[in-house]
């Protein structure tokens, strides 16, 4: 017993543990600069492309809301797992966090959405209801949002020969409503994201 | 050549705005018309000619010897049935009621075994209907009851309802609400914001709980009505009197399920409570492209929409007894004609069995059920395809339909005026 005692004496009487422990450097606790924390908002305008939302691979992590000021994106921190995809896929450079943008800018990558939209002809009836509720055909067609009328070949999608037909693929957004509004599961959008190297930029 | 604004003269939507090419007498593209449309439009299984049947086989004949000879069959019976109509121009169903008054004939529609509860139902309570325009231009809210229209209509929702933007609803399905009320989940169901699955035949109760609910009587119902939770019909019932414009459509599922007429005529008082609260209009899912126009014609020439009997020498109606399927049930009926129908594939066994039994006269461009039973086949054009005529659209707007070329075959009217010709002349009237 007092073995121990003059031990515990010996060992934090010692003027080195008195020093350390009195007066301690450590590093600052401040997150550094290039640390990829939560993505964070650039001020540049939101096109309300939505690709954040398409690549986040965590559920319910972002949302692009609307406000009197216009569209921008709003992060769940709960559910954000800051692995920067938004950060990535946005056109515009809407959101950074850490050095994403930066490194995107030197190596000149990008991540590109492009989609593809499949017509199961066996399931679909015609009914005309992916044709009529497409908001990319409200925009080039009024008639074509106000009952299904076509009257141009520029649509991104009409009815043809009693079947669904996709003319401009490239037009689509990948909003999915056509495939939401299917009764039949007869279209199916893909939305494929791939990492791309663009091209160098001529002299 | 290209036609714009075609009439498809298929469902009761009678869309109007297909743009079809025609070349060489033959439809070789359809545009904007479903697949159903498309099918229509685009057939190519005619009967070449005539068709009468001789000892096992068919014999072909001549246009001018089956006329005569349909005039003879119908002078000769006693009680001859016209039975059809639906699927041909209004023109035609004028000429049918008037040989059937010439013949002292039975003279029905498709309605008998569709819809006809239907109208018993407005012949009870009335009609609070409108036009699908007023629809697609105000409704805020779609009830589909019994009905599957992506099936049996389906441009209704692209073209009328759900989907189609509107004067006063301008971001069509976001601003609308849809409601599905049926047996069982449906391609229809997929597409609505709140599927009620009613047990088979509970229909009745599930609308009378619904008008209590209306009617503020909530709390006699209980936890649950036909299958359908007490939550749920509050939930529906409150989407219903939130509208600012709500519109039931209804099928068969209600029309021809336990209750019948009956059920119509709770789904019209459930609306006429709704209309205490916001507006609200029933119609009816109506299934040939003129079954509507044979109610009004047959209406406007002898009063009554279905089953008139011409047999007293003036017009009787009484549905259950001068119905078709009661006539040939009972084996009254010892002639029949069948015009732009197929009552082979739909009527009952018994009634089948007697159509094969008497002589059978059959006015339709297609081999169907009904030729397996009839002694005679008089193919015709087909009605917006190489014939024109007046049709009504299920909510009773009148539409020209057109002639995409000019066939080879009569039209209906034509067919039908040299019989009335025949027997009129051969009457002495």
């Amino acid at each position: 017993m007092a073995f121990s005692f003059t031990y515990y004496l010996r060992e934090f009487f010692r003027l080195e543990w008195l020093r350390k422990f009195l007066f301690v450097r450590t590093a600052p606790l401040a997150i550094p600069s290039y640390f990829r924390n939560f993505p964070e908002l650039t001020g540049k305008t939101c096109t309300h492309h939505l690709f954040c939302m398409m690549a986040c691979p965590a559920p319910g992590a972002i949302d692009v809301i609307r406000t009197p000021e216009g569209w921008h994106p709003r992060i769940h921190q709960g559910h954000c797992i800051r692995c920067g995809l938004c950060v990535e896929a946005c056109p515009n450079g809407v959101l950074t966090s850490g050095r994403i943008l930066e490194t995107m800018f030197f190596d000149n990558t990008a991540l590109s959405f492009s989609f593809r939209i499949d017509v199961d002809t066996e399931r679909c009836m015609g009914c005309g209801n992916c044709a009529v509720a497409c908001p990319v055909n409200k925009l080039i067609d009024p008639q074509m949002s106000h009952g299904g009328r076509a009257s141009t070949d520029e649509l991104l999608l009409k009815v043809s020969e009693g079947k669904c037909k996709v003319l401009h693929v490239e037009k689509c957004t990948g909003c999915k409503i056509c495939e939401d509004h299917c009764p039949n599961e007869a279209i199916s959008v893909a939305r494929l994201l791939e990492a791309v190297h663009a091209p160098e930029e001529e002299p | 050549m290209k036609v714009e604004d075609v009439v498809c003269p298929f469902c009761g939507c009678l869309c109007d705005d297909l743009v079809v090419e025609v070349e060489n007498n033959r439809v070789t593209s359809v545009e904007n018309g479903c697949t159903l449309a498309n099918e229509k439009l685009m057939e190519d299984h005619r009967l070449k000619n005539p068709i009468r049947r001789e000892r096992g086989s068919w014999k072909d004949v001549s246009y001018d010897a089956a006329i005569q000879e349909t005039a003879e069959i119908l002078l000769d019976a006693d009680r001859p049935l016209l039975y059809g109509w639906s699927g041909t121009h209004g023109e035609a169903q004028s000429v049918g009621v008037h040989l059937a008054e010439l013949l002292g004939a039975v003279i029905d529609n498709t309605s008998t075994v569709c819809h006809g509860p239907s109208i018993l139902a407005i012949q009870e309570v009335g009609h609070p209907g409108c036009t699908l325009g007023q629809v697609k231009n105000r409704a805020d809210v779609i009830v589909y009851w019994g009905a599957n229209p992506i099936d049996a209509h389906p441009r209704h929702m692209s073209r009328y309802t759900t989907y189609a933007d509107g004067f006063f609803v301008k971001d069509a399905f976001k601003e609308r609400k849809v409601i599905v009320i049926d047996v069982r989940k449906t391609e229809s169901s997929a597409v609505a914001n709140e599927f009620v699955k009613v047990d088979q035949g509970g229909d009745y109760a599930v609308l009378s709980a619904l008008r209590a609910i209306v009617r503020g009587k909530g709390d006699l119902i209980p936890v649950k009505v036909a299958g359908v939770t007490r939550e749920q019909l509050f939930r529906v019932a409150d989407i219903c009197k939130n509208a600012k414009f709500g519109a039931i459509f209804f099928g068969l599922g209600l029309t021809m399920s336990p209750g019948k007429n009956k059920n119509i005529r709770n789904a019209i008082e459930l609306t006429e409570e709704l209309n205490r609260h916001t507006k609200f209009t029933i119609s009816p899912m109506r299934g040939h492209w003129n079954v509507y126009g044979s109610n009004e014609v047959f209406t406007w020439i002898s009063g009554y929409p279905y089953a008139v009997d011409f047999a007293r020498g003036i017009a009787f109606y009484n549905p259950g007894e001068t119905t078709s399927v009661d006539i040939l049930r009972r084996g009254e009926c010892d002639a029949c004609l069948v015009v732009a129908s197929d009552p082979g594939a739909h009527f009952p066994r018994a009634c089948a069995e007697h159509l094969a039994r008497i002589p059978t006269v059959q006015i339709d461009p297609h081999v169907n059920a009904t030729t397996h039973l009839a002694t005679l086949q008089i193919p015709v054009a087909v009605t917006g395809i190489d014939a024109e005529g007046t049709a009504y659209r299920m909510d009773g707007v009148p539409i020209r339909t057109r002639k995409l070329y000019e066939g080879t075959y009569p039209s209906d009217l034509e067919i039908l005026g040299k019989i009335y010709a025949r027997v009129k002349e051969a009457k002495g009237s």
